[in-house]
């Protein structure tokens, strides 16, 4: 018994192996191919997917097992071909939503070969998905070879699984142990390679988010020693109104899966007048949108403020549930992402995402949220709001997108408005634009705004105050003039440096990476 | 729209067209001595041969394709070698016992996977960790385990439901109910396990959109985001892999149909195949691939009134 | 206010599901007083024509709704049923029957002999895998309404027991050009085919007949028979009670079909074992030798197969005639033992010491196991087995012919039909046409001679094919048909499934 169940293991997998090695290498290589060439071969390929799809799977596993006898290893290749198009498809769709993405097209500008383009940025993205579907069609490659031999089309000459399951079967009841071990192997491989893929899947997203972190950690990784912050006075540029938002000693970490806390904000103090702008500027990683997303509650999974207070016109909002923030959000802190487009939902008109809010935290009724929307969309500048409140996201540009998520964070007439690199995605045309409407709204709604920043230039525009951040410390924090005339720190004297050399501030260099930051 | 309906419908024609080829130059193919079968052992190599002449079978493939397609285009399917029923009524009595099954199947799967699903995408930690385990094992226990331990508890022990056969619908909805019951909740479970680690995958990736946190920003409580914006991002992925599902089970219930005695199209779809009945399988080949047809556009109709991005092209 | 919709729901469905549970099963004693039998076959019939049917397992689907000429009985006899008398000429080459005249089809058309010629003629012409037994046929004639005269090239000692079974079938002339005649069946037979209700290949509705002539074998009001092809499908049919009568493929659950309080009925029927095709040696040389042949017989573990294969539900035997037949000899069933050693002996003594290659074909459809044990214990006389699976084409290589030796369960016919089945040089399972003038004089002594004659040389015939090892049978095999604790049913000894009037509400 143990001799035959151990024969059939080797048997059943490497059977099941044939079948996922032949689905992987039709399904992934052709996927890669049509997505990334497009052209005639993805026509090809994607209405073969078709066909194949459109088989009944069981005639054509008989047909073929009548033509080329009943051989485990031919049945379950073609079980293989007739599941390549999971593979195909998933790796299709990855490749065809990155190929365009920016950084493929710079690795292309920047003269990388297809082949390396397409080991390193394509088949990292969908490396992880096409683990579970391999460990998933395993399983079921399992489940065939046993369906096959439990129909009576088994192969005879080796013994495998399948032959034992459906032996077993037939004699489930005088001897039950016979399904047993059968069911067993069958049952404890395909959980082992589910855990095994959702481990395989982890370690490599595990590795791919410590290098990132690990190329950020030279940045925040070591809480360096809190030295003293160089305070600048006040100017009379600066405003002198009541404290709205006050940190005091904010640490923000992640936990990690081995239960250990990755720490990325060490520890800073900052306050915002009413009516104020503060720039929080820094280099990417160094802990500014960590901050802003622990004032609004919302950072990552994983992420939580681990020390300090953050005051909230009299809210505490460090470790406040999500029924304090609740009340906060949208209504007194409001937010401007980085990237419009990936901030609206596509899947609902641009005035829907408008209204609901309005309806929830002011709560107005439909008509008088889909006016005030309309007076929004006019105010922030679009030309024709009506067409534009019936839109869909994919419809409009970055720049009348990040001009609807403007209209979105005033809608409900905050008191901060959080403003995380509101211009660093938008073509340097627009940049000046949004910026001149966020200071026209700020003025107009009076509120005190955080402009989350790298760029200086942006900050001597915008900003009464400004805080500079590094390696999850703020090292010099003062009035703007006071800061670029007389900076002391030489991080800070670094940054301004870095302006006069390059002329014009430019926006988008290296600030990708901080989409996940 | 319209067009798009016309052009999809119309690559179907072809792809039908293709498929019936494929199959019948397969079944052709490995025919083997069909007409040995018909006779069955008894019967004399004389008698035999004369059965060949009278099915056509000694003519060239291309004599015989062209002859089925012919008839096949003016709607008429034949009849079946070895039992004269004719094939149109053949296959839709057995269609209507699957997808009676099938569609059980799936919408139960659809149900329980999307509650799943979302529990563990969105409360994660033990949840998460509970619901995993689960459809691991859902999916980890063979189907006739499954299957068999429904029918000791429920049919045997019980007697709640049929162990055996089927009822039609028209016949009585109550007998119809109690020979289905058991079958659907065996293929559901399967299909449970595959598309609720399917739904959360999708969920947490929906999760994880920058929309999401901007919404939540605008005062939306996260129940709310994720009823309204991220099921209905997450719902995309779930009809598509639902759509496979489905069509997977047309052909892939035969092992259930086989311990429930069902007779449904994966039992004909396994004997007429072995026997190489080839009126039957083309006409079974013809209805799953038109199925497989229309559900495709069907769920292309859906992702696009899901996802206006999706566009119809 | 979701959760009580959820219960109602729920109790909506248990209800439905409740009054469903009273439709399934129908023990074979309605509470309306409306009797319905439920009985499960293992395989379904081809087709209703009677010119393209079978018998075996398929002959309850034609016996509920045909009548035969004649009726073979549980005790082995022949008796009267449409023909109500028969006689043979002096050579045995004519035969006259006599046709009732009471008889109406359930088209309303009346039987006569013209109708029955018709029939007996179609069938010959017809489909049917059996149509090779009126090859002898050379005339039907009906000189008046009652009477039928068939006459024969040569005598053909099987020919009444043909008209028990298909060849007997006697179906409306009204039907013979119907486009439905293959799923809509006109007959006289005591039940008529509900056509709306069934489900071709799977589940087959019969009502009562209720002008039939013969009202004493209609026992029940309806008849269901239920194809069971999966073994554990049937048994779980048993175990929930949704039939009354079950045939079994397998012996393999005979211990839970009685614990479930069910009844098994057995009988006799099939032979397998080991047939030795090329005994000419016409691809395998070594096979023309009789020492070879028997030593293949001396090869096998009969005892030790039969309880592995079987779980010892059969009897060994080393021949291939039936107990119910004249030429079966007790004695015959142990003329070869298992003795390895007498094997390796006739194989050297034959030339072949240093061992033989036979090929063989193997079905997945007859398990695993068959093949390995065989394969051990030819292997211990130093024979090598190379199997190869025809797939869907093992009956047609088998009988192309490919393979001079295969594992195989025959039918055990009535005398002369076994011998035109499996001995004949023409026999259909005689592919190499292999011929010996003993066997040949004493198939010619058979077929011309009268019944005393007939049992002698059969019983002749029976030692001299053991003798010679023209076969290496295993076993019989016991044929089981389990009843329900309302049922009882006599089993025939000629057919795998009882007949359809045999089955009776018990009490």
């Amino acid at each position: 018994m143990l001799s035959r169940l151990l024969a059939a293991t080797q048997i059943s997998i490497a059977a099941a192996l044939v079948a996922v090695v032949v689905a992987l290498v039709l399904g992934v290589v052709g996927g890669l191919l049509a997505g990334y060439y497009g052209g005639w071969f993805d026509s090809v390929s994607s209405w073969l997917t078709g066909l194949v799809m459109a088989l009944p799977g069981i005639v054509v596993l008989l047909a073929a097992r009548a033509v080329l006898g009943p051989s485990v290893w031919l049945s379950m290749a073609i079980f293989g071909v007739l599941m390549s198009p999971a593979f195909f498809r998933l790796v299709y769709a990855s490749v065809t939503a990155v190929r365009n993405e920016l950084y493929v097209d710079a690795a292309r500008v920047s003269g990388l070969r297809d082949g390396r383009i397409i080991s390193r940025h394509i088949l990292s993205v969908v490396r992880a998905p096409v683990i579970i579907q391999s460990a998933m069609i395993t399983g079921i490659a399992i489940a065939i070879q046993s369906g096959l031999e439990f129909l009576g089309l088994g192969d005879l000459s080796v013994p495998t699984w399948g032959s034992m399951l459906s032996d077993g079967f037939a004699k489930i009841y005088n001897a039950p142990l016979l399904m047993l071990w059968p069911s067993l192997a069958i049952g404890l491989t395909c959980i082992s390679l589910t855990l095994l893929a959702n481990a395989l899947r982890d370690a490599l997203e595990r590795t791919v988010s410590t290098r990132r972190r690990r190329r950020e950690g030279k940045v925040n990784g070591a809480p360096a020693e809190r030295t003293a912050v160089v305070g600048h006075q006040d100017d009379a540029r600066a405003a002198t109104g009541e404290v709205l938002l006050s940190v005091r000693d904010l640490h923000v970490g992640y936990d990690q899966p081995d239960g250990s806390l990755t720490q990325v904000v060490h520890g800073i103090d900052l306050d915002i007048r009413r009516g104020e702008v503060h720039g929080l500027i820094g280099e990417s990683g160094s802990g500014k949108t960590q901050t802003a997303f622990s004032v609004l509650g919302l950072l990552p999974s994983g992420g939580r403020v681990t020390r300090g207070t953050i005051d909230f016109g009299g809210i505490q909002l460090a470790g406040a549930g999500e029924g304090v923030f609740r009340k906060v959000r949208g209504k007194r802190i409001a937010y401007v992402p980085q990237e419009p487009m990936s901030n609206l939902d596509s899947a609902f008109t641009i005035g829907s995402q408008l209204v609901e809010p309005m309806q929830v935290v002011l709560g107005l009724s439909k008509k008088e949220a889909t006016e005030r929307a309309l007076a929004l969309l006019a105010r922030v500048g679009l030309p024709d709001p009506k067409k534009t409140f019936a839109s869909y996201p994919h419809e409009i540009s970055g720049g009348q997108a990040q001009r609807v998520l403007i209209a979105g964070a005033v809608s409900c007439d905050p008191e901060l408005l959080i403003a995380d690199e509101p211009t660093t995605a938008l073509d340097v045309t627009v940049q000046a634009e949004v910026l001149d409407l966020l200071r026209d709204l700020q003025a107009e709604f009076g509120m005190a705004m955080l402009l989350v920043t790298h760029n200086f230039g942006v900050v001597a525009d915008l900003c009464d105050r400004v805080s500079v951040m590094q390696s999850g410390l703020i090292v010099e924090t003062g009035p703007v003039r006071s800061i670029f005339n007389h900076a002391e720190h030489p991080y800070t004297q670094s940054l301004l440096d870095a302006i006069l050399e390059d002329g014009e501030p430019r926006g988008t260099l290296g600030s990708r990476k901080e989409v996940s930051a | 729209m319209l067009s798009f309906i016309v052009r999809r419908l119309l690559s179907g024609a072809v792809l039908l067209f293709v498929i019936t080829t494929v199959a019948y130059a397969l079944l052709y193919v490995g025919g083997g001595d069909i007409a040995r079968r018909i006779l069955g052992q008894n019967a004399t190599q004389e008698a035999v041969a004369a059965k060949a002449a009278e099915l056509g079978l000694d003519r060239p493939l291309w004599e015989q394709y062209g002859g089925w397609l012919s008839q096949a285009v003016t709607g008429d399917l034949g009849r079946s070698w070895f039992s004269g029923q004719l094939v149109s009524v053949g296959v839709s009595s057995r269609l209507a016992v699957t997808l009676s099954i099938v569609i059980g199947a799936v919408l139960i799967a659809a149900v329980i996977a999307v509650v799943l699903g979302v529990l563990a995408a969105v409360r994660g930690g033990v949840v998460d960790r509970i619901v995993q385990f689960i459809s691991v094992l859902g999916f980890a226990i063979p189907g006739f385990l499954i299957a068999l331990g429904l029918v000791l508890v429920f049919a045997i022990n019980l007697r709640l439901f049929k162990a055996t056969g089927y009822v039609p619908i028209t016949t009585d909805v109550g007998g119809w109910i109690a020979s289905v019951t058991l079958p659907v909740i065996a293929l559901a479970i399967g299909a449970i396990a595959s598309v609720t680690q399917q739904v959360r995958g999708s969920v947490v990736d929906a999760l994880s959109r920058d929309y999401v946190r901007t919404l939540r920003s605008r005062g939306l409580g996260s129940g709310r985001v994720v009823y309204k914006h991220v099921l209905r991002n997450a719902g995309g992925p779930a009809l598509a892999i639902l759509a496979v599902q489905f069509v997977g089970l047309l052909g892939g219930a035969v092992i259930v149909e086989q311990i429930f005695a069902l007779p449904g199209l994966g039992q004909l779809a396994v004997q007429s195949t072995t026997n190489g009945d080839i009126p039957i399988v083309m006409g079974l080949v013809l209805a799953t691939a038109f199925i497989v047809v229309i559900v495709n556009l069907l769920i292309d109709l859906a992702q696009a009134a899901l996802n206006p991005k999706v566009r119809l092209s | 206010m979701f959760r009580w919709k959820a219960t109602a729901a729920a109790v909506a469905v248990s209800a439905l599901a409740l009054t469903g549970c009273a439709g399934p099963g129908g023990g074979g004693t309605g509470g309306s007083g409306s009797t319905t039998l439920t009985l499960g076959a293992i395989t379904s019939p081809t087709t209703f024509d009677p010119a393209g049917s079978e018998w075996g397992n398929r002959a309850p689907f034609y016996q509920a709704v045909f009548d035969t000429l004649l009726l073979a009985t549980p005790e082995g006899t022949i008796e009267p049923f449409l023909a109500t008398d028969w006689s043979y000429n002096d050579d045995n080459t004519v035969l006259t029957l006599t046709i009732r005249d009471d008889v109406t089809f359930s088209d309303d058309t009346e039987l006569n002999a013209d109708v029955v010629a018709q029939n007996l003629l179609r069938f010959k012409d017809g489909t049917s895998p059996d149509a090779g037994y009126f090859d002898g046929v050379q005339s039907v004639e009906a000189p008046d309404a009652t009477t039928v005269v068939i006459t024969l090239g040569a005598p053909d000692p099987a020919f009444l027991n043909y008209l028990t079974r298909d060849p007997g079938l006697v179906a409306s002339p009204a039907s013979f050009d119907s486009p439905d005649i293959a799923t809509d069946p006109i007959g006289s037979g005591p039940y008529i085919l509900d056509t709306a209700a069934t489900v071709t290949g799977t589940s087959y509705s019969y009502t009562k007949n209720p002008d039939y002539w013969n009202p004493d074998v209609q026992h029940y009001d309806n008849l269901v028979i239920n194809v069971l092809a999966d073994a554990t499908a049937s048994l779980n049919a048993i175990k929930a009670g949704e039939a009354n009568g079950v045939k079994l493929a397998n012996n393999d659950n005979l211990g839970e079909v009685e614990g479930a309080g069910w009844t098994v009925n057995a009988n006799e029927l099939d032979f397998q074992g080991l047939l030795l095709l090329d005994r000419s040696g016409t691809v395998e040389p070594a096979l023309a030798d009789v020492r070879v042949r028997q030593a293949l017989n001396y090869a096998f573990d009969r005892e030790g197969l039969l309880q592995a294969l079987q779980a010892g539900n059969g009897t060994v035997t080393t021949q291939v005639f039936p107990e119910t037949s004249e030429a079966f000899d007790p004695e015959l069933d142990d003329y070869y033992t298992y003795d390895p050693e007498k094997a390796k002996e006739l194989l050297a003594e034959a030339g072949y010491a240093d061992g033989l290659v036979l090929q063989q074909p193997s079905s997945a459809l007859l398990g695993a196991n068959t093949y390995t044990l065989i394969e051990q214990q030819l292997n211990d006389v130093g024979i090598q087995v190379e199997y190869t699976d025809p797939g869907n084409n093992f009956i047609a290589d088998l009988l192309a012919p490919k393979f001079p030796t295969s594992f195989m369960a025959l039918e055990q016919n009535p005398d002369w039909q076994l011998i035109q089945f499996m001995i004949a040089p023409g026999a259909v399972f005689n592919p190499y046409k292999a011929e010996d003038p003993v066997i040949d004089q004493l198939m010619t002594d058979i077929q011309f001679g009268d019944e005393a004659t007939q049992a002698e040389k059969a019983k002749e015939l029976n030692r001299y094919l053991v003798e010679q090892a023209w076969f290496a049978p295993f076993y019989r095999v016991q044929g089981s048909f389990a009843t329900d604790a309302n049922t009882t049913v006599e089993v025939l000894p000629t057919n795998a499934f009882p007949a359809i009037y045999d089955f009776q509400p018990k009490g």
